[in-house]
């Protein structure tokens, strides 16, 4: 069961993370993509973006991997 | 220096004060335990922000100068980087403390809060005390 608690807990934490990284990676592509000069606030944007949206399947991840391993 | 490297320097320096405290929290009080803990934890989310601000940094340059992407932002390094740790504190278990890794592990994430709050709040006061020319 535990294994089964692990692979859910990455699984739709992967899922939430990789569609909200795609969206906000596309909207910054296609900004610098239109305005190279913005390419500064922009990335900035994007970093704090990816870090927030990231912070929840990584702590997914040791969630999971304690359930396996304690 | 642009606005995005500032801010980068500006995370890396509170990233280093607080490992500095956690040393000092190592050497000098009875909670070694905790300490170590907090200590491996923040070092690998150190390492994951200096990898996503790298990545970042390169990911921003290849579309501006190509137009278009090339390469990943290295998700899944960093969930390995956070999972190795939290198998470094099971394996050592009378070394790291578990919980403390695990606060280590998102110590960046509230710097990186912390400081967008900081500066958000900052340049809006910035604003208000332009005058107004109309």
């Amino acid at each position: 069961m535990a294994a089964l608690a692990a692979a859910i807990a990455i699984g739709l934490a992967a899922l939430g993370a990789g569609i909200g990284n795609g969206m906000i990676v596309s909207k910054t592509v296609e900004g610098i993509a239109r305005q190279p000069e913005l390419r500064g606030p922009l990335q900035g944007t994007m970093f704090i973006g990816v870090a927030l949206v990231e912070a929840i399947p990584i702590i997914a991840a040791v969630i999971a991997f304690m359930a396996i391993f304690m | 220096m642009s606005e995005y490297d500032l801010m980068v320097r500006r995370q890396r320096k509170w990233m280093l004060y607080l490992l500095a405290i956690f040393v000092v929290g190592v050497g000098f009080t009875s909670y070694t335990r905790i300490f170590y803990g907090l200590l491996l934890g923040t070092t690998v989310s150190f390492y994951n922000l200096w990898l996503l601000q790298h990545k970042t940094k390169a990911f921003g340059k290849a579309v501006a100068e190509q137009g278009k992407a090339r390469g990943g932002l290295g998700t899944f390094s960093r969930l390995a980087a956070a999972v190795l740790a939290v198998l470094i504190a099971l394996r050592f278990e009378e070394t790291f403390h578990i919980i403390a890794v695990v606060i280590g592990i998102v110590t960046s994430y509230f710097v990186l809060a912390l400081d967008g709050i900081v500066q958000f709040i900052t340049h809006s006061k910035k604003k208000q005390n332009i005058p107004n020319d109309n």
